[in-house]
This record gives structure tokens, C-alpha cells and sequence, in this order.
């Protein structure tokens, strides 16, 4: 019979195996960490002792609280310098202004190998003694661009119009930006929070180059410990890790809701609560 | 050149705050609502504003009408504090506030984009400036509401700006500014992003407000239209400069230049040079005027509305001119003709199509007429 529309047969196949090549590793990982026995290779049966292991793996969790600790400041160092740089620039026009703009992408582009040796070099230059604060340190610097581009973006899109309304209401210049242009700004400041944390996390190359000995971030840890034999305990720590990310984004993905939702309840206070 | 304050066309006897609040009507002090002497604007050399010298009265609907790039706004902007004058002074209510800054001034904005908060519902957009004040929190509620009610969005009170229309978004941004009941309310061409039809339903409202609320309205467009239709006075600016300042039916009837004549509806200019009571255009046209303070040989245009200019039922008292009709087009209520006078010299003159005009009674291209209007018509111009 004419008319009976066929499938793409092809593309569902190749669409299919591009998932399978994308996500069969993870999923590998994930089955592997439940694996009872301590082959990487045969699944022996459903057990969780791999991830007793490694919640009794002191250095482990160390290592893996680090990484948070680590993520977290720089996400916030880098969302206040990052907004700062963004609002400065937003309000330079001359030359100068986009020169330094387009300087402030250079992270962007550099390698970050070599990021890490110059911050390696800079901190012993320095005399700092290596360890979570020099990497978190090097983190800030390195993640300022992304906060910077994502914020500009952002005041671009808002008339200068805005803020002038602010002022013209009764703020001083400050309170301006305080009250008006920074929560305008929020939705892409939670963006590029979460951003910032999520690169930080599970950024090694920076972090190798830059941290001490004791805790090390955990993916400087894992790397260290594969180097004397692969443990299945990696395969949980990977596994944790993951859910840990995934929980991350539904919190991107339902933050700006719970926002406005505070954003009225706030509304409820200033007014009383009365309802017209 | 120096703006008189309004005169007893101008009323000022509204009331001077939101009905029902007596006790915000200010102390009596000085007539004006804002007084600018020498206001000058230079951005690198190039001056944009030039020694300006205005005052506006108290509950004044005042229209700086111009073309874009006449300074208009930046005279707004300085007005407002957001720009530091060159030089000149400022004076709103009396008080010299060229040096404060915009936050302490007296004075609310309407502007073109609207400069709504978008992380804000509506009631907290409109209760911003009041929160910013101290206003007691019931008091707010109560003139949060009531500004909503003057401008018909009581029942978007919890919308987002984000939710609403451009018309409603223009609304809430004129409640915000007007909740201030501020000395002086600024308007940015703030009827420029609406359709033409809400444009002109917002023009009779917007005109209703001011009348309501007595606000002293300084209203800024390049919309000759809107500027005739809700101000009490109007100051047609070109080049930085104040061409002419008077009230609607003032600036059209009697137009002090060129400019104001071709910037206000349309005029049939015709430039030619004075001598003995007449105006001459070219060979076979001169135009008969009242010579008032013309020196003989003086270049100068005589300028006569289309709708000034009769084709029938001519009266002696009527300058009369022969001509030609070189096109027509019916434009539903009236008929507009060109009509050459003599070579080089066209007029457009507006004929009413009355009821008892039938379709043959219109001239026809190629046929001769005579035009004619009264003397009083004939605007000279130098």
C-alpha cells in the first residue's frame, strides 16, 4: 500500500549505536560497581561492597569532600570576581575596555597544561606551600572567563534603561545594582555557579599540577590509586560521583522555579499577605 | 530666547494631587514645576542642547516635540540627573538641582523601553520608588492599588512584566512613576513602541491621567500628532534650540519659522522677497501680505495650510491666485489637490468632501481654477 510513511531505518540504527558508544562505558561502570566479585570483566552478582569500601576509605573521602570544598569556593570566588569584571566592563566603552574584555577570554583558549605549570611555577616562585588553597586558587583564576562571558551575556540583553529606572526610584547608584541589576541577573548567575562547580569537580589537570600531598582532590586521587592496580572501589567512587552531578543539574533545573516561588512568598511579607 | 510661563490659557487651577489626598498638596511656593536657564549640553564638542531657557507651570501637560537628534532627550536626561549639564541650571519646584543626583530628585521617569524590573511582579514594580521612600507599608498597599486602579490593572497585581502586554507594560511603568505623585513626571516618547491604535487610545488616557492625578507632565516625542492631541503647550526643538514654544492651536496657526511651519502638519511654502505689501515668488506671483516690520527687498516665505486654501465660493477679502490642477487623490473625508500656480510653484490645497458634494463636483486634473484665502492665512516667514 502507497502512503504508509517507512522509518529511516539507517538513521535509527546509526542513532542508536551513537548512544550505545556514548553511554555503554558509563553504564559499564555503574553495573560494575554492584559487581560481588573483583573482576572488571565478569559480573558475579549483585552486592554493595565495594562501596562499604570505599565509605571506609578515609583518604577516599577525604579526597572526595576536598573536591566539594574545592568546587564550592571556587564557584563562589569566581561568580564575585566574575560578576564584578562583568559589571565593570558592561560599563567601559572606550578601547581600552574591550581590549581588556577580549584578555579576560584568553583562559579560555589556553591550554590547560600550560595554566598548570604557570600557576605551578608562580606558586613555588611565591614560596606557597602546595596544597587545597593553591588549587582552589588556580581554579578561581581559571574559571572567572566563564562566569565573565556568562554574565556579560546576560547585561547585554538588559537595557541600560533598567538601572537608570532604579536610581530614578530612589536608589543610590549601589543599591541600584544591589536591588535591581543583580537579582535580574540571578538566573544566569546560578547558571554559571553551577557551571563553575560542575568544571571545578572534576577538573584534574589544574588540580594535579597545583595540589599537595594530603587530601588531593579526588581525581588526582583515583588517578593515583589506578596507577598501583585497578580497584573495583573506583567503580563506586565513579558511580557516587555521577549521582552526585546528575543531582546537580535537576537542582539547576528546578532552582529557578523554587526561586520565584520564594520570590513571591517575599512579596506576602512586604505587603502583609493580603490578597486583592 | 526666553519661554514665557503659561498664561491664562493654561489652567492651573487643577488639583494638585491623586483625589482623596488633600494633605500631599505642596506648600505654595514658585508657579513653575521646572525652570531651565542656559541649559546646555556639549558631547565633544558638538553642542546638542544650547542654552535652553524654558519654565513649565504647575499641572502643565508640556510637549517637547522634535525630530530625532534635536536634543530633546538629553534635555529629558538632564532633567531627569542621569546627564550633567555643560552648563545652565535646573530648577524643579523652586529648588536649584542641577548637582543632585537622580535618586534625590523629585522628579520620575517614564521611559521608551519601559524599564520594568523583571524579577518583580507588578505590585512590587509599582511599590518600588515607595519602599525606597520609607513609605509606611499600608500606606504603599493603599497607593500601590490605587495607582493600578487609575491605570486598569488591578486584577494583574501579582503578573510578572513578563506576562503582560506592551500596553500593559507601558501602563504599570506610568502607575510606578506616578505612585511618587513626583513634582514632575518625564515621559520618553513612551507611546513609541505601540501599534498605532493603542497608541492613539493610550494618547486620550494618558491626557485623562494627567488630568486626574494634576502631575505636571513633561512629555518628549517626535509625533507631531500626539503632541497636538494631549498637550496644554508645546516647544518645537531643532538643532539644540527651541524654534517655538506655544500652545497647540498657537504653534499651528502661527508658525514663528520655517522649521515649526513644516514640522506641524504640512504648509505651502513659498519663499520669494518683500517690497510694497507684497511678497514675490517669481514673475506673475506675488502674494499680498500684511507688511507688519518688513523692510522692502527682505527675503522671506509666505506659508498657507492646505486646508486654508478655498477652491470655490471665494470672497473678495480673499488673496486670489489662477492655477491649474496637476493632480488629484480622495482620501475619504477630504480631496487633496496640487495645483500649479505659476512655473515651479505648486500648491497642495485639503477640500472638505461636505455631504452635498457629489463625486463630479471635484476638479479634475488639467482643469482651471482659482485658489484663494484670507490674508490672515498667509503666515509670513523669515
Amino acid at each position: 500500500m502507497a502512503g504508509v510513511e517507512r522509518r529511516p531505518r539507517l538513521a535509527s540504527v546509526v542513532t542508536v549505536l551513537f548512544f550505545a558508544w556514548l553511554y555503554a562505558p558509563i553504564v559499564a561502570v555503574v553495573v560494575f560497581s554492584f559487581n560481588s566479585i573483583r573482576s572488571l570483566s565478569t559480573f558475579g552478582g549483585v552486592s554493595t561492597r565495594w562501596y562499604a569500601s570505599f565509605f571506609h576509605d578515609d583518604s577516599l573521602i577525604r579526597s572526595l569532600l576536598a573536591s566539594i570544598a574545592i568546587a564550592t569556593v571556587s564557584a563562589v570566588g569566581a561568580l564575585v570576581l566574575g560578576t564584578m569584571l562583568a559589571l565593570g566592563l558592561e560599563r567601559i566603552s572606550s578601547r581600552t575596555g574591550r581590549a581588556v574584555g577580549a584578555v579576560t577570554l584568553l583562559p579560555l583558549v589556553t591550554p590547560e597544561i600550560v595554566t598548570g605549570v604557570a600557576a605551578l611555577l608562580f606558586f613555588h616562585g611565591l614560596g606557597l606551600k602546595l596544597s587545597l588553597l593553591t588549587v582552589t586558587l588556580a581554579e578561581i583564576t581559571f574559571s572567572i572567563a566563564y562566569v565573565t562571558v556568562i554574565v556579560r551575556g546576560r547585561l547585554a540583553a538588559m537595557s541600560p534603561e533598567v538601572e537608570e529606572a532604579a536610581r530614578d526610584l530612589g536608589c543610590t547608584p549601589w543599591q541600584a545594582v544591589r536591588l535591581v541589576t543583580l537579582p535580574t541577573l540571578v538566573p544566569a548567575l546560578v547558571g554559571a555557579g553551577l557551571l563553575v562547580f560542575a568544571l571545578v569537580f572534576d577538573d584534574f589537570v589544574l588540580a594535579f599540577f597545583t595540589t599537595g600531598v594530603d587530601p588531593q582532590p579526588l581525581p588526582v586521587r583515583i588517578y593515583s590509586s589506578i596507577r598501583f592496580g585497578v580497584s573495583p572501589a573506583i567503580n563506586a567512587v565513579g558511580t557516587v560521583v555521577l549521582a552526585f552531578s546528575a543531582l546537580l543539574i535537576v537542582l539547576a533545573l528546578v532552582a529557578p522555579r523554587l526561586l520565584r516561588r520564594g520570590g513571591a512568598g517575599g512579596l506576602d511579607l512586604i505587603t502583609g499577605g493580603e490578597r486583592s | 530666547m526666553t519661554i514665557p510661563p503659561p498664561t491664562a490659557q493654561t489652567p492651573l487651577h487643577r488639583r494638585p494631587a491623586v483625589p482623596g489626598q488633600p494633605g500631599e498638596a505642596r506648600s505654595p511656593g514658585p508657579e513653575s514645576a521646572v525652570r531651565l536657564r542656559g541649559l546646555t549640553k556639549t558631547f565633544g564638542g558638538q553642542t546638542v542642547v544650547d542654552a535652553l531657557d524654558l519654565e513649565i507651570g504647575r499641572g502643565e501637560f508640556f510637549s517637547l516635540l522634535g525630530p530625532s537628534g534635536c536634543g530633546k532627550t538629553t534635555t529629558l536626561r538632564m532633567i531627569a540627573g542621569f546627564s550633567d549639564p555643560t552648563a545652565g541650571t535646573i530648577e524643579v519646584g523652586g529648588e536649584d538641582v542641577t548637582s543632585v543626583p537622580p535618586h534625590r530628585r523629585d522628579v520620575n521617569t517614564v521611559f521608551q523601553s519601559y524599564a520594568l524590573f523583571d524579577h518583580l511582579d507588578v505590585r512590587r514594580n509599582v511599590g518600588f520608588g515607595l519602599r525606597r521612600k520609607g513609605i509606611d507599608r499600608g500606606e504603599a498597599d493603599r497607593r500601590v492599588a490605587e495607582a493600578l486602579e487609575l491605570v486598569q490593572l488591578a486584577d494583574r497585581a501579582r503578573d510578572r512584566p513578563a506576562q503582560l502586554s506592551g500596553g500593559q507594560r507601558q501602563r504599570v511603568a506610568l502607575a510606578r512613576a506616578i505612585v511618587n505623585r513626583p513634582q514632575l513626571l518625564l515621559l520618553d516618547e513612551p507611546l513609541a513602541a505601540l501599534d498605532l491604535k493603542l497608541r492613539r487610545a493610550m494618547q486620550l488616557e494618558l491626557k485623562a491621567i494627567q488630568r486626574e492625578v494634576g502631575i505636571t507632565f513633561l512629555f518628549v516625542t517626535h509625533d507631531q500628532d500626539e503632541a497636538m492631541s494631549m498637550s496644554d503647550r508645546i516647544a518645537i526643538m531643532h538643532d539644540g534650540l527651541i524654534e517655538q514654544c506655544g500652545t497647540p492651536e498657537d504653534v499651528y496657526e502661527n508658525p514663528t519659522s520655517v522649521f515649526a511651519a513644516g514640522f506641524i502638519g504640512t504648509s505651502n511654502l513659498m519663499p520669494g522677497t518683500y517690497r510694497a505689501g507684497r511678497v514675490h515668488v517669481c514673475d506673475g506671483l506675488a502674494v499680498p501680505v500684511s507688511g507688519e516690520g518688513l523692510v522692502d527687498g527682505e527675503s522671506v516665505s509666505v506659508a498657507v495650510r492646505p486646508e486654508k486654501i478655498w477652491l470655490s465660493e471665494l470672497t473678495d477679502a480673499m488673496v486670489r491666485v489662477p492655477g491649474r490642477v496637476a493632480a488629484s487623490s480622495y482620501h475619504g473625508a477630504t480631496t487633496q489637490y496640487l495645483v500649479d500656480v505659476a512655473p515651479g510653484v505648486t500648491l497642495t490645497v485639503l477640500e472638505q468632501n461636505l455631504p452635498r458634494m457629489r463625486p463630479e463636483d471635484r476638479w479634475t486634473k488639467g482643469a482651471q481654477v482659482e485658489l484663494g484665502w484670507l490674508p490672515e492665512h498667509g503666515v509670513v516667514l523669515r
